[in-house]
């Protein structure tokens, strides 16, 4: 399937800059490409100015390459790192503000299941930890609690990175980080536990060194979200600006904490079996 | 309202411009036009963009996303006139593929982008320039910028309500309408038939 | 349901047959939402618009509106309300009081995300101490939001204006959201006969095509961009393109102008423009502003009107033009700020002459009686 608004009207095609003639020519829109495929397509992400070494990036990458249907997906962010990458990624993105983007998205997905009854529209939360788990988990729980059929993917670097490294409610007990000075007073906030009782059909974690079981989960997440109902998947994106190690130990720290845990709902199951991902 | 005694035209205006509606230019109605700030009659427009489009040194048009991505029949259409118009008066393009911020940054060579359009501007030494196909936030946002920072002589051919930041603007432009366009600057390059 | 026919905007604002109803302001504007062909509202409890939003739920549940739910908080509320815009639905919500100050940051994000929005606020005071009674104080901080906003004095405007608010709102060339504010309890509370269009006319759909930012649902192009402004770089020239975007917003407001005029009506209502002392008034002040009024010049004291129902944008012109005349302008209000005295004396020449009394706030009401001693102390001074 040829994506309309990523054709280039006749007799424009020479003008555009080369990046958008690969993204037309070679982009992985309508042609159901994952991970295996990195390396052989036009990705959806384009340059980008998050730090050296960022698992956040890498995992948004994968991501995207991920995604089911990227040509019907549109992607809620929110403030922190993501909020500087999300614009350079080929997909309708909006950046909330702080806190809101799942009760955004939510409004988002109900306009446009109204708008277009004959298409799966995949709306995707992808946030931060602090975006998550402390100011929008109001929004989150009750996205999930009122059933709506939203992707929530949380880019865990256990920090508010984007501010400058302090605490989060994902950071483990003892850190030490900006305004926490003496270490961290309270454990990771059970944020999977706590997605499985909030009505969640499709619950996992994982880190961003697994990247064909991280593709893998972003597909599953996505698809019972569109027919079943909310999903959320936690990745580890290890953070060395703020938790300052060398750039290149990001994977090597990821794989070390990795948990992977996945939780499927019975007809979540059953979904997920008929369409063999 | 008070009739505004501000003036669209050409800068390197200001430090920080103000937005023409702000200064109590107001968009024209259907089968008017705006030349700089005031209304006017569409075919007055129409021929002050031809005369400007010939008599510019080096004038570009600047397509938008509404017209270079083939989203429908109309956007298709409507490019293909633009294109046949920029040809009829000479002009090159430099396509504004999209909106985003660019990273690290844009060629100006190539493309111009809504967020900082003075660069494209400047790099080619661009005199004259036509945009069609942007949208209207985004438009305004240009064309405020360049009317800021450059010199450039500034026309929206828009397929809403028009544009109080540009020098000139025409609205409810379509393909039609373009292809009108392009008879009158055909016309008026091959001098009056005798 | 109904079954129900789309009819041309200012067709039924001006010229459709009306039909009286005995409504309280509540139930005005959940009758204009029935008419707006909405699509999606989204409601949370606060007093005293709770009623309203009870309403637009039965409408939804008859079949006028096609998605409606309860929302987890009012900031939440109005982000769905966003979200839903920036999908290309036409939107209905409404709060009060201490619910517009918890949503308060999204209301900047709708007028820069250029979403015609059409929101109704039912004004209350705010805390502490603890009140759900009439005050309008809220109005004084949605003035500087970007957002435009409309006063209405009863039940009858609230009813148009409400209408007129979505027309208005969505031109291309405008598009930014719209305020409706009333005074709660005063105008949601009290019973009056109101005019209500035909309930089988409803108004066109919203024409998403039209927007002038990119309605996010990967049919439009393009896909890269900045819907919300730039976040990317620090340097001048990303101070300069937030600074235009922040302008092209208030010229989006500037540009509604012609459109109210056309579909809203006056700005400003005015009796006696020429007498000595005007009072100027907005909301329910200027129905009791009225009252004293008729009773001063009853005891032959020259004494002047001017309503204003628009506040944002702001008739400048006019107000300008309207101060030159009187010896002295009262303002009354219902805030201890007086947001709208404060906004006329910034605007005028001469604004020793503006005196922004009397003001009651907290539930209390306007006793004629109060604005009158304002007028005989004018006059002595």
């Amino acid at each position: 399937m040829k994506k309309n608004i990523a054709t280039i009207s006749p007799g424009f095609e020479d003008i555009m800059p080369e990046e958008y003639q690969d993204l037309v020519n070679d982009g992985p829109y309508g042609r159901g490409l994952g991970i295996k495929n990195l390396g052989t397509f036009k990705e959806l992400i384009e340059e980008h100015p998050l730090c050296a070494g960022c698992g956040l990036a890498l995992a948004i990458r994968l991501t995207a390459a991920s995604l089911p249907a990227p040509e019907d997906t549109i992607i809620v962010g929110t403030t922190g790192c993501n909020s500087i990458l999300m614009p350079q990624l080929a997909i309708h993105n909006i950046h909330s503000l702080f806190g809101n983007q799942s009760s955004l998205a939510a409004g988002l997905k109900r306009a446009l299941k109204l708008r277009y009854p004959d298409k799966n529209k995949d709306v995707v939360v992808m946030a931060g930890d602090g975006g998550i788990a402390d100011i929008g988990l109001s929004p989150t729980l009750h996205t999930w609690l009122r059933r709506e059929n939203l992707t929530t993917i949380m880019l865990d670097n256990e920090s508010y990175s984007n501010t400058g490294g302090q605490e989060s409610g994902m950071s483990c007990e003892g850190a030490v980080l900006n305004m926490a000075p003496t270490g961290k007073k309270f454990p990771k906030i059970p944020m999977p536990e706590i997605a499985k009782d909030s009505g969640c059909a499709y619950v996992a974690t994982v880190s961003v060194a697994n990247a064909r079981r991280l593709g893998r989960m972003v597909k599953r997440a996505i698809l019972v979200a569109r027919e079943i109902g909310p999903t959320y998947l936690q990745i580890f994106v290890p953070c060395p600006t703020n938790y300052k190690f060398s750039t290149s130990e990001t994977l090597k720290r990821a794989k070390e904490r990795e948990k992977i845990m996945e939780y499927i709902s019975s007809e979540a199951e059953k979904l997920i079996k008929e369409a063999n991902i | 309202m008070a009739i505004s005694s501000y003036r669209v035209i050409p800068g390197p205006e200001s430090y920080l411009s103000p937005a023409a509606a702000s200064m109590g230019v107001v968009l024209p109605e259907k089968g008017e036009a705006l030349i700089e700030g005031k209304i006017v009659p569409e075919e007055e427009a129409i021929e002050k963009i031809t005369e400007k489009l010939i008599l510019a040194k080096n004038p570009f048009f600047f397509p938008g996303p509404l017209i270079l991505w083939a989203w429908n029949e109309k956007a298709i259409a409507k490019a293909k006139a633009v294109k046949e118009l920029a040809e009829a008066a000479g002009a090159k393009i430099i396509p504004m593929p999209d909106y985003r911020p660019k990273y690290p940054m844009i060629n100006p060579e190539e493309e111009i982008n809504p967020n900082h359009p003075n660069l494209t501007i400047w790099h080619n030494k661009i005199d004259t320039c036509v945009f069609v196909g942007v949208h209207c936030h985004y438009a305004n946002l240009a064309l405020k910028i360049i009317r800021g920072g450059t010199d450039c002589y500034t026309i929206a051919l828009c397929g809403q309500a028009g544009h109080e930041d540009a020098m000139i603007t025409l609205r409810d432009i379509h393909s039609e309408e373009v292809q009108k366009l392009t008879e009158v600057v055909k016309r008026a390059k091959g001098g009056t038939p005798q | 349901m109904m079954e129900r026919k789309v009819v041309d905007p200012e067709y039924m604002f001006k010229r459709a047959p009306r039909e009286k109803k005995f409504l309280i302001g509540n139930e005005a504007v959940a009758e204009a939402v029935k008419r707006a062909n909405v699509d999606i509202a989204i409601a949370y409890p606060i007093t005293p618009q709770s009623e309203a939003t009870h309403i637009v739920g039965d409408i939804y549940a008859e079949g006028y509106i096609k998605d409606y739910y309860r929302g987890e908080d009012e900031f939440n509320v109005m982000s769905a309300i966003a979200g839903a815009r920036m999908g290309g639905a036409r939107t209905f919500t409404a709060t009060s009081g201490p619910g517009t100050l918890r949503a308060f940051e999204m209301f900047p994000l709708w007028a820069g995300a250029r979403l015609p929005v059409v929101c109704a606020f039912m004004c209350r005071g705010v805390n502490s101490p603890l009140t759900i009674q009439p005050d309008n104080i809220e109005i004084g901080w949605l003035m500087d939001t970007g957002m435009l906003i409309f006063h209405a004095e009863n039940p009858q405007e609230f009813f148009d204006m409400t209408l007129q608010a979505y027309i208005v709102a969505e031109q291309p060339d405008v598009h930014i959201p719209i305020g409706v504010c009333v005074d709660g309890f005063f105008v949601t509370h009290t019973r009056e006969i109101v005019e209500v269009t035909p309930e089988d006319e409803m108004l066109p759909p919203y024409d998403p095509s039209t927007s002038p930012v990119p309605i996010m649902d990967m049919e439009v192009p393009p896909i890269r961009q900045m819907r919300d402004p730039f976040v990317m770089k620090s340097n001048y020239i990303s101070y300069n393109t937030h600074a235009s975007w922040q302008q092209e917003v208030r010229a989006a407001g500037e540009r509604a102008k012609k459109h109210i005029a056309r579909y809203v009506g006056k700005f400003i209502e005015v009796t006696n423009p020429d007498a000595e002392i005007l009072l100027i008034a907005s909301g329910t002040a200027a129905a009791q502003a009225r009252v004293a009024m008729e009773q001063a010049r009853e005891k032959g004291m020259d004494v002047g009107l001017a309503k204003i129902r628009v506040i944002r944008p702001f008739p400048e012109d006019e107000v300008r033009e309207l101060a030159e005349n009187p010896r002295i302008i009262i303002v009354p209000e219902h805030n201890i700020v007086g947001w709208l005295a404060r906004e006329i004396k910034s605007r005028i020449d001469n604004s020793g002459k503006v005196r922004g009394h009397p003001r009651v706030f907290g539930g209390m009401t306007m006793p004629p009686e109060f604005i009158m001693e304002e007028i005989v102390n004018g006059r002595a001074r």
